[in-house]
C-alpha cells in the first residue's frame, strides 16, 4: 500500500483529503507542520509527499520545504499545493520550485488519484 | 565640472525631450537665415539704404556657417543619445552664437533705429522655457549690459553708428533713450512673465502628480484587500468542498438518495462559488499590476489547450458539448501560463455554459503567415451558442457588465470574466476580436506576437 504523507497547516484539509485519499486505497500519514513532516520523511519513507505552500509563519514556505526534501530524499515525489494556482500570487517561476506537480485547492480527489497513480502506480497495484 | 551643473539648470519637465528642441532650433535658424537675406536684398535694392552690405551678408554667412556646423554635430550626434548636461552645454553654445549674431546685425543696421532689435524678445522667451530663471536672469542682465554699453559708446563717439538711413542725427541720444529703456524692459518682463506661467504650469503638474499617486495607492490598498479576503474565503470553502465529497462517496455512513442529490447540490454551489473568488482573486492581481511580475517562458500551446479541455471535459460531458482542440502538437509561444490558463479557461467556460446542448466547442490555434515570416500566433475559441446580442456585444468587456442570457441562465456571476480576458490579453501584448451571430455562436480570436522578447518580465513590474 503507497504511504502518502500530507503536510499542511489546515486541519481540515488534512483530514479531508487525508480520508478521501484512504477511501481511494492509500495509507495516510498527516504533518501540521513542516519539520514534523520533515521528521516524518526519515521515518516513515513516504512513496508520494503532498506539501502546502502557506504555512503560517511564511506565505512560501512550502517551496523552501519542496527544495529541502528534494535535496534530501531527491526520489520522492512531491505534489505543491497551492491555495490558486497562479504562479505570479507568489512571485515565482515554477521553474525554480522542486515539486513533480502543482495542484489546486479545493483538490479534485478524481483528478488527484490519476496524477497519483502517474507517480506511484495504479489503484491495481495499490493493495 | 560644468557639464553636470549646466544640465541640472535646464527646466524642462515638460520638455523633457531636448533632442527635438535642438533640432528645432536648427531648423529656425534656417529660417531666420533665409529671412535675413531676402530683408537684406530689398532694403539694398528697393529701399535702397545706405548699409555696410558687404559685412552684412558676411554676418549672415557666418549665421549659415555655424548653422551648418551645428546641423552636422546634431547628425553625428543624433543616435548617441547626449546626456542632458552635453545638450544643455549644445543648447547654450548655439543660445550665445544667435544673441551675438542678431546682436551685431542689429548693430550695423542701424542699432535702436531698426526695429527688429525685438527680436531678442523672441530669443529670451526661448531661454526662458528651456532654462531656470537664475540663468535667464544671466542671459538678460547681460544683453541689457551689452546694449547699454553699446548705445553710450554710440553717444560718445567711441564706435560708429550706422544710421539706418541718411546721416547719424544730432539728438540720437534723446530720440533713442526711451527705446532703449522700453527694449530693456521689455525683454526683462517678458522674461519674469514666461518663467512665472512656467513655473505655475510645473506645478499644477506636479500636484496633478501628487494626485494621481494618491489615487494608484488606493487601488492599490483595494486591490491588496480584495485580494486578502478571497484569500481568506479560499481556505474555508476548499476545507467545505473536501467535506461534500467526502459525504458523496459515503466516508461516514452511506446517504439516502435524497441526501445524497442536496450534497451533490450543494457542493455545485461551492463550486460556482470558487469560481467567482478565483475570478475577484485573478482581476484584484491584475489591478495591482505593478506589484505583478508576469514571467515569460516558451509555452506549448498545444498543452495549454489540452490541459483546459481536460480540466472543463466534465461540465461539457453534462451538455453533451464536444471538445475539440485544432492546434499543431509543437507550437510555442512566448508568453505567460498562468495568464494563457486563465484567458483559455474563461473562454472555454463561457462557451460552455452559453452554448446549447450537443453543441461543439473548437480550440484553435497556429500561427498566422505575416510576409515571409511568422508574425503572430492566433488562439481561437469558436462555439456554436446562443451567440451576443449586436447592443450587449460592445459592453461585454466592462467591469461587471452581464448580458441578459447570463443571468437568465445563471444567477450568480461576476460579470469580470471577460474583463480579466482583455486585460490578460493586454499584459501579453496580444490583441482580441470577438464575432457573434445570435443563434450561431460566437468566435473569440486572439491574436499574440510570435517569438518575443527575451527580457524575463514583461509589462508589469514596480
Amino acid at each position: 500500500m503507497s504511504k502518502i504523507l500530507i503536510i499542511d497547516d489546515d486541519l481540515d484539509i488534512l483530514e479531508t483529503t487525508g480520508s478521501l485519499l484512504e477511501y481511494e486505497g492509500f495509507e495516510i500519514h498527516c504533518a501540521d507542520t513542516v519539520e514534523k513532516g520533515m521528521e516524518m520523511i526519515g521515518t516513515l519513507a513516504p512513496a508520494l509527499i503532498l506539501l502546502d505552500v502557506m504555512f503560517p509563519e511564511k506565505k512560501t514556505r512550502g517551496f523552501e520545504a519542496a527544495a529541502e526534501i528534494k535535496s534530501k530524499y531527491p526520489k520522492i515525489p512531491i505534489f505543491v499545493l497551492t491555495a490558486i494556482n497562479r504562479e505570479y500570487a507568489f512571485n515565482f517561476d515554477k521553474k525554480d520550485v522542486p515539486a513533480d506537480e502543482f495542484i489546486n485547492k479545493p483538490i479534485k480527489i478524481d483528478r488527484l488519484v490519476k496524477l497519483i497513480s502517474n507517480y506511484v502506480g495504479g489503484p491495481s497495484e495499490r493493495a | 565640472m560644468q557639464i553636470p551643473r549646466l544640465g541640472s539648470k535646464i527646466d524642462s519637465s515638460e520638455y523633457t525631450d531636448l533632442t527635438r528642441v535642438v533640432s528645432w532650433f536648427i531648423l529656425l535658424r534656417w529660417i531666420a537665415a533665409a529671412g535675413v537675406l531676402i530683408t537684406l536684398v530689398f532694403v539694398r535694392f528697393r529701399l535702397g539704404y545706405p548699409l555696410p552690405y558687404t559685412l552684412l551678408y558676411s554676418l549672415t554667412g557666418v549665421l549659415c556657417l555655424i548653422n551648418f556646423l551645428f546641423t552636422l554635430y546634431y547628425l553625428a550626434v543624433k543616435r548617441k543619445n547626449l546626456s542632458r548636461g552635453e545638450l544643455a552645454v549644445f543648447l547654450h553654445v548655439q543660445i550665445i552664437c544667435d544673441y551675438v549674431l542678431l546682436f551685431f546685425l542689429i548693430y550695423f543696421t542701424g542699432f535702436l533705429e531698426n526695429p527688429f532689435a525685438y527680436f531678442f524678445v523672441f530669443h529670451i522667451m526661448l531661454t526662458s522655457f528651456l532654462f531656470t530663471s537664475d540663468i535667464v536672469l544671466i542671459y538678460v542682465s547681460s544683453l541689457i549690459v551689452l546694449f547699454v554699453a553699446a548705445f553710450l559708446s554710440e553717444y560718445l563717439h567711441v564706435i560708429p553708428h550706422y544710421p539706418l538711413s541718411g546721416g547719424v542725427d544730432p539728438r540720437y541720444l534723446r530720440l533713442y533713450l526711451p527705446r532703449a529703456i522700453g527694449l530693456c524692459s521689455t525683454l526683462t518682463i517678458s522674461a519674469y512673465l514666461i518663467s512665472n506661467i512656467k513655473r505655475r504650469i510645473a506645478e499644477k503638474g506636479r500636484r496633478v502628480e501628487v494626485e494621481l499617486n494618491r489615487y494608484k495607492e488606493l487601488d492599490r490598498i483595494k486591490s491588496n484587500f480584495i485580494l486578502q479576503v478571497t484569500h481568506e474565503l479560499r481556505g474555508p470553502i476548499a476545507a467545505m468542498n473536501g467535506y461534500h465529497e467526502m459525504l458523496i462517496r459515503g466516508i461516514g455512513g452511506k446517504l439516502a438518495p435524497r441526501a445524497n442529490e442536496l450534497v451533490h447540490k450543494a457542493n455545485l454551489r461551492t463550486d460556482n462559488l470558487l469560481q467567482i473568488i478565483d475570478e475577484m482573486i485573478d482581476y484584484a492581481y491584475m489591478k495591482s499590476e505593478e506589484e505583478v511580475r508576469y514571467v515569460k517562458s516558451a509555452v506549448n500551446v498545444r498543452e495549454i489547450i489540452d490541459y483546459q479541455l481536460d480540466i472543463h471535459s466534465s461540465q461539457a460531458v453534462q451538455k453533451n458539448i464536444q471538445l475539440i482542440a485544432d492546434c499543431p502538437q509543437e507550437l510555442f509561444l512566448h508568453s505567460n501560463r498562468d495568464l494563457l490558463n486563465i484567458i483559455l479557461s474563461n473562454l472555454i467556460n463561457n462557451a460552455i455554459k452559453y452554448s446549447p446542448e450537443s453543441t461543439t466547442i473548437t480550440v484553435y490555434s497556429d500561427a498566422v503567415p505575416g510576409g515571409s515570416e511568422v508574425a503572430e500566433i492566433h488562439l481561437t475559441v469558436e462555439d456554436q451558442g446562443y451567440g451576443i446580442e449586436p447592443e450587449e456585444l460592445q459592453k461585454i468587456f466592462e467591469e461587471f457588465y452581464r448580458t441578459r442570457k447570463a443571468r437568465e441562465l445563471e444567477r450568480d456571476g461576476t460579470g469580470l470574466g471577460l474583463p480579466i480576458v482583455q486585460r490578460a490579453v493586454e499584459c501579453l501584448g496580444g490583441r482580441l476580436t470577438v464575432y457573434s451571430e445570435l443563434n450561431k455562436g460566437t468566435t473569440f480570436q486572439i491574436f499574440f506576437p510570435a517569438g518575443g522578447e527575451d527580457e524575463q518580465n514583461s509589462n508589469h513590474r514596480r
